[in-house]
């Protein structure tokens, strides 16, 4: 996978992402592990919405 | 690459930063204002047992000290707007790889969610027409309302 130098531009209108291997996973970060078992709490409690409801 | 998405022409009015990936799950991006340079994560997780897959959404800053997420840190960078439509590119583009999956986001906080809202409500014409959006009031899903109540997490789904 190439590395690509980041740097900010500020595009505009819809755009694809660009492929960097700098960007880590960040799956097992305790941010995000802590941040994961909230949403599996919550929609253990309260399931998806009833489609029927909107 | 072929980019295959083609949203409403709202999106094309919208300011984004240019955003950074390697494995479509976890993006990077850097807001720029009076505050200096501050990198963003966006970060799509699947949370476990859920069928129809359900994917939790991370955003944070990335410490400049440490490096480690925390979106406890309000960073007022006068770029809300930006920073904003460019979570939402990244939602659409998690989608293009991933599939149309439910996605998940909720703060820290009632305020950082309150935050979130604020961000929704603020594009709601362009995020309206391509993603159904929810919001969870008193335990129970809502078609999500730009304002007029306050929600405790949200719920997207690409149309």
């Amino acid at each position: 996978m190439p590395t690509t130098a980041k740097h900010t531009t500020i595009q505009k209108g819809f755009g694809p992402a660009i492929i960097s291997s700098e960007v880590k996973n960040h799956a097992d970060d305790p941010f995000v592990i802590k941040k994961v078992a909230k949403a599996r709490e919550t929609l253990k409690r309260v399931g998806l919405p009833d489609i029927k409801k909107k | 690459m072929t980019f295959p998405v083609k949203l409403n022409d709202y999106w094309m009015k919208l300011k984004r930063y240019n955003y950074y990936t390697n494995d479509y799950q976890a993006y990077e991006f850097y807001s720029e204002g009076p505050k200096g340079h501050i990198r963003k994560l966006v970060i799509f997780t699947k949370v476990p047992d859920t069928e129809p897959p359900i994917y939790n959404l991370a955003f944070s800053d990335a410490r400049a000290d440490t490096g480690e997420l925390d979106d406890a840190v309000i960073s007022n960078n006068e770029d809300r707007d930006i920073v904003l439509a460019t979570v939402a590119n990244t939602i659409a583009t998690f989608c293009d790889h991933y599939g149309n999956h439910y996605i998940y986001a909720e703060g820290s906080t009632a305020s950082r969610t309150r935050l979130y809202q604020m961000g929704i409500a603020g594009l709601w014409p362009e995020i309206s027409t391509d993603f159904d959006v929810y919001g969870l009031k008193e335990n129970d899903w809502q078609a999500f309302k730009p304002y007029g109540v306050n929600y405790d997490a949200f719920l997207v789904k690409r149309k």
